[in-house]
C-alpha cells in the first residue's frame, strides 16, 4: 500500500517534470507577449517527431536524435515567431488565442499531412530499468527528472541574473517603459518564444522512449495538460509553474491508480476551474498581475 | 473590449451610407432566400448534403455571434453545448422514442439550463481566464461523454437514432431522404436567423452591443451588464444545444467525438472569417467555411491547415472578416451603375 503511493509519487514527479519542462516556456511567453500560447503542446510534438524521424530515417543515436528534435522545433519556432509571435506583442488578448489557435492548427495536421496519422514506434532512449531505494525506475524517468531540474535551476539563474533574463522580466512588466528605455522589445519577445518551444521540444523528445507511440495529434493533449498549470503557478511566475507542474503530474498519477485511469487527463482542467473560482490569479503569486 | 470587434460599428456605418443610393441587399436577399427553396431542384444529393451541414452548423454559429460578435466574449464553449444538445436529443431518442420536434427542443432547453451554473462562475473571469475555462467545459464533457458508461455507451457511442417523424393526428411522414431533410433544416435555420435578428434589433441588442464596446460604462448607465451576458451565454448555448441535436438526427450517430476542439474552431472561423457582429456575414461565413469545404470534399487535415491560415489571416489583416471585402464588392458594382 504504502509502496505503491511512493510508486505513484515518483511517477507523478516524473509527468510533473515533463509538464514543468513545457510549461515554464509557456509561461515565460505569456509573461512577455502576454499571449496564452494554444500551440505550445505542438513543439513538443514536433520535437519528438524530429527525434522520430532521425532515428527511423536516418538511424541516428538517441542523443544525437535529441539534438536533432530541439533544433527542428527552434527552427520551426524562428518562423512561427517572426511571422506570428512578434505581431501579438501589445494585440488585445483575444487576437493572441486566436492567432495561437491557428498556429496550432497549421502545425499539427500539416505533420498529420506529411507523417500520416497513425500512431508511430519510437525506438531509442534508454529504457533499461534501474533500481534505486528499492525502487524500479526506468533510465529514461531518471534522465527526465535530472533534465528537469537542470531546465529549472538554469531558467532561475538566466533569469535572476544574465542581461537577457533581466529583459525578459522587464518586458513582462511594462513593454512601453522598456521600450523607451532601449530595449527592443520585439527582439526579446522572439527569443522568448524560441526558447519557450525549444524546452517544449526538448520535453517532448525525452518523453517519446516513454510514451513508445508518436502521432500527429499528441501535442493537443499537451497544450491542454500545460494551460491549467500556468494558470495555476501564476501567469509569468517560473517558480510557481514549476511547483504546479509537480503538484498536478503527482495528482494525476494518484487519480490515476486510485480513482480510475480515464480521469487522468480531466483532473488538469477540474483543478484549473476550482483555481480560477477561488484564486484566480494563481496558487504562488500574491496578486493578480494580469 | 477588442479592437477585433470595436471596428465593427465604423463599417456597419460606411456601408449603410454607401448603399443609401440603391440597396442591392434586400432584392439580393430575396432571390438568395427564392435560391434556397428551389435548390434542390438543381442540385445532386452531395451538394444538399454540404448545404445541410453548413445550415446545421449555422445554428451554434449565431449562438456564437450573440456571444462573441454582440457582447464581446470569446467563448470555445461551443463545442461543449453542441454536444449536450446531440446526446440530450440522442438519449431522448433512443431511450424514450420521443418525436423529433421534442428532442429538439429539449435539446436547446436543457443546454440552455445547463449553461447557467456553468455560466455563473465562467462569467465571472475575463478574457484570456473565460477562454480557458470555456476550453475547460469541452474537455470535461468529452470525459463525461466517454467515461459515462451506463448513459452515453462511452466510445462507441449512441447510434441508430431515428430521423425526424412528424404526425399530425392521422397523417404522418418520416423526413429521410436528404432533401426532406434540407427543407427542415432550411426552414429551421431560417427561424434560428430571424430570431437572432429580433434580438439583435430590440433594445437588448443595443445594450449587448453596448456591454460590446465598454461594459464599465454600460453599467454606468444602468445596464444590468451581469444579467445580460449570463442570458446571452445561456441563448447561445441554447443555439449550440439546437444545432447539435439537428446533427445527431441528420448523421444518426453521437460519439465523445461530438466534443472536440474541432468543432469550436469550426465555429470561431465562420463568426469571424463571415465578420462578427453581423447576421449576414454569419450566414456567408457557414456557407463558405462549412458547406464549400465539405461540397470540395477537402482531406479533413487540409481544411484544418487552411482554417489556421484563415484564423492568422483574420486576426492580422482583416479583423472584421472576409464579409467586408462583399459590401466593398457591392458598392463597386452600385457606383458602376
Amino acid at each position: 500500500m504504502f509502496y505503491t503511493v511512493i510508486e505513484q509519487v515518483v511517477n507523478g514527479i516524473v509527468s510533473g517534470s515533463v509538464y514543468a519542462i513545457v510549461a515554464v516556456g509557456m509561461t515565460m511567453i505569456f509573461g512577455v507577449l502576454r499571449a496564452i500560447n494554444f500551440a505550445h503542446g505542438e513543439y513538443y510534438m514536433l520535437g519528438t517527431f524530429g527525434a522520430w524521424f532521425a532515428i527511423d530515417y536516418f538511424d541516428l543515436p538517441y542523443p544525437v536524435a535529441i539534438v536533432i528534435g530541439v533544433v527542428a522545433t527552434a527552427m520551426i519556432a524562428v518562423v512561427v515567431g517572426n511571422f506570428v509571435m512578434q505581431r501579438i506583442v501589445g494585440a488585445p488578448a483575444e487576437a493572441g488565442v486566436l492567432a495561437t489557435l491557428g498556429v496550432a492548427l497549421i502545425l499539427q495536421n500539416t505533420v498529420i499531412l506529411v507523417f500520416g496519422g497513425s500512431y508511430k514506434f519510437f525506438s531509442g532512449g534508454y529504457i533499461e530499468p534501474v533500481s534505486i531505494f528499492g525502487f524500479t525506475l526506468a533510465e529514461q524517468r531518471i534522465l527526465i527528472i535530472i533534465v528537469g531540474l537542470i531546465v529549472f535551476v538554469g531558467l532561475e539563474l538566466m533569469v535572476t541574473y544574465s542581461r537577457m533574463g533581466k529583459a525578459m522580466r522587464a518586458v513582462s512588466q511594462n513593454i512601453e517603459c522598456c521600450a523607451v528605455v532601449g530595449i527592443d522589445v520585439s527582439h526579446i519577445a522572439l527569443w522568448t518564444f524560441i526558447l519557450g518551444a525549444g524546452l517544449a521540444g526538448l520535453s517532448g523528445v525525452l518523453t517519446a522512449p516513454v510514451n513508445v507511440s508518436v502521432y500527429g495529434g499528441m501535442g493537443e493533449l499537451i497544450t491542454f495538460k500545460t494551460l491549467p498549470i500556468i494558470i495555476m503557478g501564476g501567469l509569468g511566475n517560473v517558480r510557481g509553474t514549476f511547483v504546479a507542474a509537480m503538484i498536478l503530474g503527482i495528482a494525476e498519477s494518484l487519480v490515476a491508480t486510485y480513482v480510475g485511469l480515464q480521469f487522468r487527463d480531466t483532473v488538469g482542467f477540474a483543478t484549473l476551474m476550482l483555481v480560477l473560482m477561488w484564486r484566480p490569479h494563481g496558487l504562488f503569486s500574491a496578486q493578480a498581475r494580469f | 473590449m477588442t479592437e477585433i470587434v470595436r471596428d465593427q460599428t465604423m463599417t456597419q456605418a460606411e456601408s449603410a451610407v454607401a448603399t443609401t443610393g440603391r440597396d442591392l441587399r434586400i432584392p439580393f436577399g430575396l432571390a438568395l432566400i427564392g435560391l434556397a427553396c428551389v435548390a434542390p431542384l438543381f442540385l445532386g444529393n452531395y451538394p444538399l448534403h454540404a448545404i445541410i451541414i453548413a445550415l446545421i452548423f449555422l445554428l451554434p454559429a449565431h449562438g456564437l455571434n450573440l456571444l462573441l460578435g454582440y457582447t464581446g466574449l470569446l467563448s470555445l464553449a461551443q463545442a461543449a453545448f453542441f454536444g449536450i444538445g446531440a446526446y440530450t436529443s440522442a438519449l431522448l431518442a433512443v431511450h424514450f422514442g420521443t418525436p423529433f420536434y421534442l428532442n429538439f427542443l429539449a435539446a436547446g432547453f436543457v443546454t440552455g439550463a445547463i449553461a447557467l451554473p456553468l455560466g455563473i462562475p465562467a462569467l465571472r473571469l475575463r478574457s484570456t481566464s473565460f477562454v480557458m475555462c470555456t476550453l475547460g467545459f469541452v474537455i470535461i464533457g468529452q470525459a463525461i461523454a466517454k467515461n459515462w458508461i451506463s448513459l452515453t455507451r462511452g466510445d462507441m457511442g449512441l447510434a441508430a437514432i431515428p430521423k425526424p417523424h412528424f404526425s399530425l393526428g392521422p397523417a404522418s411522414f418520416t423526413v429521410s431522404g436528404t432533401v426532406g431533410f434540407y427543407y427542415l433544416v432550411l426552414a429551421i435555420a431560417a427561424l434560428a436567423t430571424l430570431a437572432v435578428y429580433l434580438i439583435v434589433r430590440s433594445p437588448a441588442g443595443r445594450n449587448m452591443i453596448a456591454i460590446r464596446e465598454n461594459e464599465t460604462l454600460a453599467e454606468s448607465v444602468g445596464i444590468p451588464t451581469w444579467h445580460y451576458k449570463l442570458i446571452v451565454f445561456m441563448i447561445s448555448a441554447a443555439f449550440a444545444g439546437l444545432g447539435g441535436s439537428l446533427y445527431a438526427h441528420y448523421l444518426t450517430v453521437v460519439s465523445p467525438l461530438t466534443f472536440q476542439m474541432y468543432y469550436s474552431t469550426t465555429m470561431l472561423i465562420i463568426v469571424l472569417g463571415g465578420g462578427a457582429g453581423t447576421i449576414s456575414g454569419v450566414i456567408f461565413g457557414s456557407l463558405l467555411f462549412v458547406g464549400l469545404t465539405e461540397a470540395l470534399r477537402v482531406a479533413p487535415e487540409l481544411r484544418m491547415i487552411a482554417y489556421g491560415f484563415f484564423l492568422l489571416a483574420l486576426v492580422f489583416y482583416f479583423p472584421n472578416g472576409f464579409a467586408p471585402l462583399i459590401g466593398r464588392f457591392w458598392s463597386f458594382l452600385e457606383r458602376r451603375k
